[in-house]
């Protein structure tokens, strides 16, 4: 059934907390709970304060997944999207150096990503023929090669003025401001996705997309829609990231787009279309975080992190895998 | 039956056109600048591209079985700075132990991608994915924040180093046998035999769980050949070598015909592709662009190629069409 998590564990009795917590999604608030146990046992200094004082580095990531899921929803990829955070941080830099007020260099930011995105969306809806791997690939070397050229010899650019990213990077209570922003984004497009029929079409679309157009759906409109709103949220990404970086550089948002489908996929969203929904993306995101942090202050070679995700994403993709492998023989052999 | 024109030679074969681009292309930049044409400078531009030239087979072989496979460069670090670790340690000094060493680590990396592609049903571009992380790692944790540098490698780096003809044997050596294999062997013919109908294929007998995991083997062994190749290349090994530059591997295919849907390209392709952009990146700053903009005009030509290529397709259908109705 659409909008399901992408993967089932097992065949299990309708309603009860028994079923709750044996979809992915509970098996995923399960995992969560377990890295956050193993932060406190591995690392002393793991507790809420730090965490949350620690979260906003890597906050930034997460608001991509929400437009990442969409995309891949529809059976698409975009890989273009670390590229759109370079180019919007570059940009708003540039925007902010000239002695923009901020909500010019907020909106800078922003729409740099969402023409980003926009063009991705125009050459992957007028050239359907072209997998949208191919195009993203392109559009990335591109967009990062516009960042490269406007930073010049250099390589990197530090924002002057930093009295309006300060303004977005201070919090209420603990909270840094990013987070309620996700918090935000997350409820208005997961029910976006799960609630309404603009998110229904979208599943038709990644489940069949013939089948879709001829059921009247605006296949090509929905797909160009998805990818300007991945490029307008890159966009929202580079601002806070900028705001606990205060500069952009040509490596900036390097890798983004592979840990950003990671999580997506981690979260239970196929990649070929119409399975899986945003709260397990939306979860996945933030155990990685909690992941690295922990692993971070324990000074643990921080790059074996890159060992945990990958085995992460490997079992957890394995697992339903095996499950309807081994099940499959079962029933061959009961007959 | 009618001779085809010559135009028509020029756009039917993927191949063809692509002599066709590179010849003019040669022809621009040596009117440019005629001293790009020396054989130092070609023998340059093969030497500093090896690596993309040698992995673009296997990622040819990965895409004919509508593949992909992204972490080519994360086992190339892997296998790489294993090796390069090993002689830093004064372990293994013997050159030829070091390159089955490495090209080992390489075919047990993409036998684990084969196998978890084919039996549990992965999308390649995931599991790949996954594997991308676990090698970079792997290269991080073997390296243990060191790194091999000039004097660790050396003696072994003479296989590499500029003006030794080992780099070139490897590539034509390759070149060769993936060429014949591809065109003339039953193994060649099974691998275009998935890509292109894999239902078809498993039901004319074809083993396409087996096919598809050695068609990630032979990616992972020429990974892992092109890590030891590198560290012979560079007279150095850090864990972040090629960061990324699977990107380059694929475009060279992309560019080359090689169709990400699988069942179509072909090893000349691939090597075609792989030149061009090789002598695009290398042109540039002769021709008064500067270094910065390489990329910039790198993802340009990739966008324009694919997208040309599909407009030359349509109108090729259409042209049919009209024949038919005639």
């Amino acid at each position: 059934m659409a909008g399901k998590s992408g993967r089932e564990i097992s065949a299990v009795p309708e309603g009860g907390l028994k079923e709750k917590l044996l979809t992915w999604e509970g098996a995923l608030i399960l995992i969560f709970v377990a890295v956050n146990i193993l932060g406190v046992i591995i690392s002393p200094v793991y507790n809420a304060t730090n965490v949350l004082r620690e979260m906003p580095k890597y906050l930034a990531e997460a608001f991509m997944v929400f437009g990442m899921g969409y995309i891949l929803v529809l059976g698409d990829i975009d890989i273009s999207v670390g590229s759109i955070v370079c180019l919007s941080a570059t940009m708003a830099c540039f925007a902010g150096n000239a002695g923009l007020p901020f909500g010019v260099v907020v909106l800078v930011c922003v729409l740099t990503g969402l023409c980003c995105g926009m063009f991705n969306g125009l050459i992957a809806t007028k050239f359907t023929e072209l997998p949208t791997m191919i195009v993203t690939l392109g559009t990335q070397i591109v967009f990062r090669g516009i960042a490269e050229v406007s930073l010049g010899s250099g390589g990197s650019i530090s924002m002057q003025n930093t009295e309006g990213l300060s303004l977005i990077a201070k919090k209420i209570g603990p909270f840094p401001i990013s987070f309620f922003v996700l918090l935000i984004f997350a409820i208005v497009f997961i029910t976006l996705l799960s609630k309404t029929t603009f998110g229904r079409k979208l599943y038709a679309i990644g489940s069949n997309q013939t089948a879709a157009k001829y059921a009247g759906i605006n296949v090509q409109g929905s797909r160009f829609f998805c990818f300007s709103l991945l490029g307008f949220l890159s966009g929202v990404s580079a601002l806070f990231l900028l705001s606990t970086l205060y500069g952009a550089n040509t490596t900036t948002g390097n890798g983004f787009e592979m840990e950003v489908i990671a999580m997506c996929v981690f979260g239970g969203i196929a990649t070929t279309g119409g399975k899986g929904n945003l709260i397990g993306g939306f979860i996945a995101a933030f155990i990685i975080f909690c992941l690295k942090i922990a692993l971070g202050q324990r000074n643990i070679n921080t790059q074996l992190i890159l060992v945990i995700i990958g085995l992460m994403l490997i079992v957890s993709v394995v697992i339903p895998g095996l499950g309807s492998y081994f099940g499959a023989k079962k029933k061959s052999t009961t007959k | 039956m009618k001779k085809k024109s010559l135009w028509q030679t020029l756009t039917g074969s993927r191949e063809m056109s692509l002599v066709a681009v590179l010849i003019v292309l040669l022809i621009v930049i040596t009117i440019l600048s005629p001293s790009f044409l020396s054989p130092t400078n070609i023998s340059q531009i093969f030497r500093n591209n090896a690596l993309t030239l040698l992995m673009a087979i296997g990622m040819l072989c990965v895409m004919l079985t509508a593949g992909i496979d992204i972490s080519i460069t994360s086992t190339l670090a892997f296998a790489g700075m294993t090796i390069g670790m090993l002689q830093k340690y004064d372990v293994i000094h013997n050159t030829f132990l070091l390159f089955l060493i490495g090209t080992g680590i390489g075919i047990v990396c993409g036998l684990l991608n084969g196998v978890i592609i084919a039996k549990a049903k992965v999308a390649p571009i995931i599991c790949t994915m996954g594997f991308m992380y676990i090698w970079r790692g792997m290269a991080y944790v073997v390296s243990g924040n060191a790194w091999a540098s000039g004097a660790d490698v050396a003696g072994f780096s003479d296989f590499g180093k500029e003006g030794s003809p080992g780099p070139y044997i490897i590539l034509i050596v390759a070149y060769v046998i993936f060429f014949i294999v591809m065109k003339w062997t039953r193994f060649g013919r099974k691998i275009y035999a998935v890509g292109s109908n894999a239902e078809a294929a498993r039901i004319s007998g074809i083993n396409v769980d087996r096919t598809v995991i050695s068609v990630y083997t032979i990616m992972g062994l020429l990974a892992g050949l092109a890590g030891v190749l590198s560290v012979s290349i560079y007279a150095s090994a850090q864990p972040n070598m090629q960061y990324a530059k699977e990107m380059d591997v694929i475009a060279a295919c992309v560019i080359g015909g090689v169709s990400m849907n699988g069942g179509r390209g072909s090893v000349a392709g691939t090597f075609l592709g792989a030149l061009i952009i090789a002598i695009i990146a290398k042109a540039l700053p002769l021709v008064g662009i500067d270094a910065i903009a390489q990329n910039l005009v790198k993802g340009i030509i990739i966008l324009a190629v694919v997208i040309l290529n599909v407009i030359t397709q349509r109108m090729m259908d259409h042209q049919n069409l009209v024949r038919r109705e005639m």
